[in-house]
């Protein structure tokens, strides 16, 4: 086990509406994210010394959000990135309150990610002359995620079967936890066969097969295990996560062959080596669901299945609620919203706490009904221990297990 | 070289662009070269800084047949950048050169990203794009002074399996 499992705990989460015109700063949002979050653990601005965030160009900043909730801050940093930046900045954020830098970490990611910059490099983004790296791929119009990763789902299909309509499963399963969210964007269940009947994006991709945009800010908070013990939610216990790890040669997804393999590969040995669990102990995933093709790619790189078998493993109904291990309970982001991220981490530290926010009238109170069907219950029963798996690219990931 | 405007972008290969001014000035002249380093040579793609397999900084352009195979490849439909609308549906292709393969690991290969384009430049029919077809590359010159290597499809025969996505 790793020498700072189970010291250091989320202890507030917090978010604001997901929506495709917020009419409002980052700021503005974050501001309110982070304060849910304070609200949640029922800490004062006095008792939040440290902050993190991470942007693409595309955000407030620290001074700002802190300046307008009343904090005085004793460390933050705002880092350049996207996905798998919310694990990688929670082991920031433990490094930081170790070192004595400051003692309680407000985390969040504010993004106008539908009515300001998109994604795809249109909006705003599009008139950015075209350098460096770039040149590799975007004279040839591969400029979007999806456009970039789906070369990846390509060759996993050629190598090893894998099949459109067994990813579609992904989304048939967070589209039905979303529809027991009532945060999430969209509350629609589809089928396999709505999936397959959409409109192509990029083949092997269908509109379905991609995550929704939207514009929202995330906000978690992480102090020391002997502070949680005093503030107002059952504090969720860090015991593993790594951050960013990359594939060798990273700075593009086709180097390192066999380009089916992602981050998870060298990111699982490390991450469960510092939990001291396996796969098999993990009761609940967040894997990172830009597309439903990303969710498979890394829950077989993180040994949750043979690698290969995805496919079958995310149509088995195990990714399901009531399933044995259910993935993006929140709807993930093909459903609740777009945040790089940090919702999923929210949402299993919901889990773990026995909070899953779904219709349950005593949700609050950790009463719920376990019926999965439409419009009611979300909650994992006896969820004990999560694990998320960020994902940024195909050779970028972060992962972060916890327990109750 | 100077900037130069392709389907509403403008590609900037300015004059202290390390990596990528060679290999720009080569494509003009109707040249594929790579980095080769000068004290392991091994060649490498992206063109970087370093080599990735001795880390020496010295290394000197080396002219490559530009023949190869497609490692990989989408369909882009639906082109979310107005300037390539008029040519969606389009191949994007991972081209894997004959060079270095399987060199210094057996996972290993030169790869590059380009379209797969017809004799006139015009995306290659999605019905003839495949994973495993022999390709080779050709020279768009896209601008008077500004060329972007492409590859179409060549004559010889699959050296291995061929596998395209059933749509």
């Amino acid at each position: 086990m790793g020498r700072l499992t189970d010291k250091y705990c989320i202890v507030g989460v917090g978010e604001t509406a997901y929506t495709k015109d917020s009419g409002r700063t980052t700021r503005s949002m974050a501001v309110e994210a982070v304060r849910h979050a304070m609200r949640d653990a029922g800490l004062q601005a006095s008792q939040v010394n440290g902050m993190l965030s991470y942007h693409g160009g595309d955000s407030c900043v620290s001074p700002e959000v802190a300046s307008d909730l009343g904090i005085r801050l004793d460390f933050y940093m705002d880092c350049s990135g996207g996905g798998s930046s919310t694990e990688a900045l929670v082991g920031l954020a433990t490094g930081a309150i170790e070192v004595g830098m400051c003692e309680t970490v407000a985390i969040f990611r504010s993004m106008n990610g539908y009515s300001e910059v998109r994604i795809g490099g249109t909006g705003r983004r599009a008139a950015t002359p075209v350098g460096g790296s770039q040149l590799l791929s975007r004279p040839f119009g591969m400029v979007s995620a999806g456009q970039s990763f789906a070369p990846v789902f390509m060759r996993h299909m050629m190598e090893y079967g894998t099949t459109s309509a067994q990813v579609a499963a992904v989304k048939v399963a967070h589209s039905k936890h979303a529809s027991n969210n009532p945060k999430a964007y969209y509350k629609k269940r589809y089928t396999i066969e709505d999936v397959l009947n959409s409109r192509w994006i990029c083949k092997p991709l269908h509109l379905l097969d991609c995550c929704v945009e939207t514009d929202n800010a995330t906000a978690i908070i992480v102090t020391a295990a002997e502070r949680a013990r005093d503030l107002r939610q059952r504090p969720i216990y860090i015991m593993g996560v790594v951050g960013r790890v990359t594939k060798a040669r990273g700075d593009t997804f086709y180097n390192d062959a066999p380009i089916t393999a992602v981050a998870g590969k060298y990111a699982a040995p490390r991450v469960f080596g510092m939990a001291g669990v396996t796969p098999a102990d993990i009761h609940l995933t967040g894997s990172y669901d830009a597309f439903t093709f990303t969710t498979m790619l890394q829950l077989e790189d993180y040994g949750f299945c043979k690698k290969g078998e995805g496919g079958a493993y995310v149509s088995s109904g195990i990714i399901e609620l009531g399933g044995k291990r259910p993935n993006n309970t929140n709807g993930g982001h093909l459903c609740e919203g777009y945040t790089h991220g940090m919702n999923m981490v929210i949402e299993n530290t919901r889990q773990l706490r026995g909070q899953a926010d779904d219709y349950c009238p005593q949700w609050q109170e950790g009463i719920h009904t376990y019926d999965y069907s439409e419009g009611k219950c979300r909650q994992v029963r006896d969820a004990e221990i999560s694990m998320n798996l960020g994902w940024a690219n195909p050779v970028t990931g972060s992962a972060l297990i916890m327990r109750r | 070289m100077p900037f130069v405007q392709y389907r509403g972008m403008q590609l900037v290969v300015p004059e202290n662009e390390s990596e990528f001014l060679g290999y720009f000035e080569a494509a003009k002249q109707h040249r594929l070269v790579l980095k080769k380093c000068t004290a392991c040579g091994l060649m490498r793609y992206p063109p970087g800084a370093g080599c990735p397999w001795c880390q020496s900084l010295e290394w000197s352009w080396h002219d490559v047949s530009g023949k190869g195979t497609i490692y990989s490849y989408e369909i882009i439909v639906h082109s979310i950048q107005p300037g390539f609308r008029d040519i969606a549906p389009f191949p994007v292709v991972i081209v894997e050169l004959d060079e270095q393969r399987g060199v210094p690991t057996p996972q290993e290969g030169i790869r590059l990203i380009a379209n797969l384009v017809d004799d006139q430049f015009h995306p290659e029919a999605e019905a003839n794009v495949a994973i495993g077809k022999r390709v080779q590359v050709v020279f768009h010159d896209i601008a008077e002074d500004f060329t972007l290597p492409q590859f179409k499809l060549s004559n010889e025969p699959p050296q291995g399996p061929v596998w395209q996505f059933p749509s």
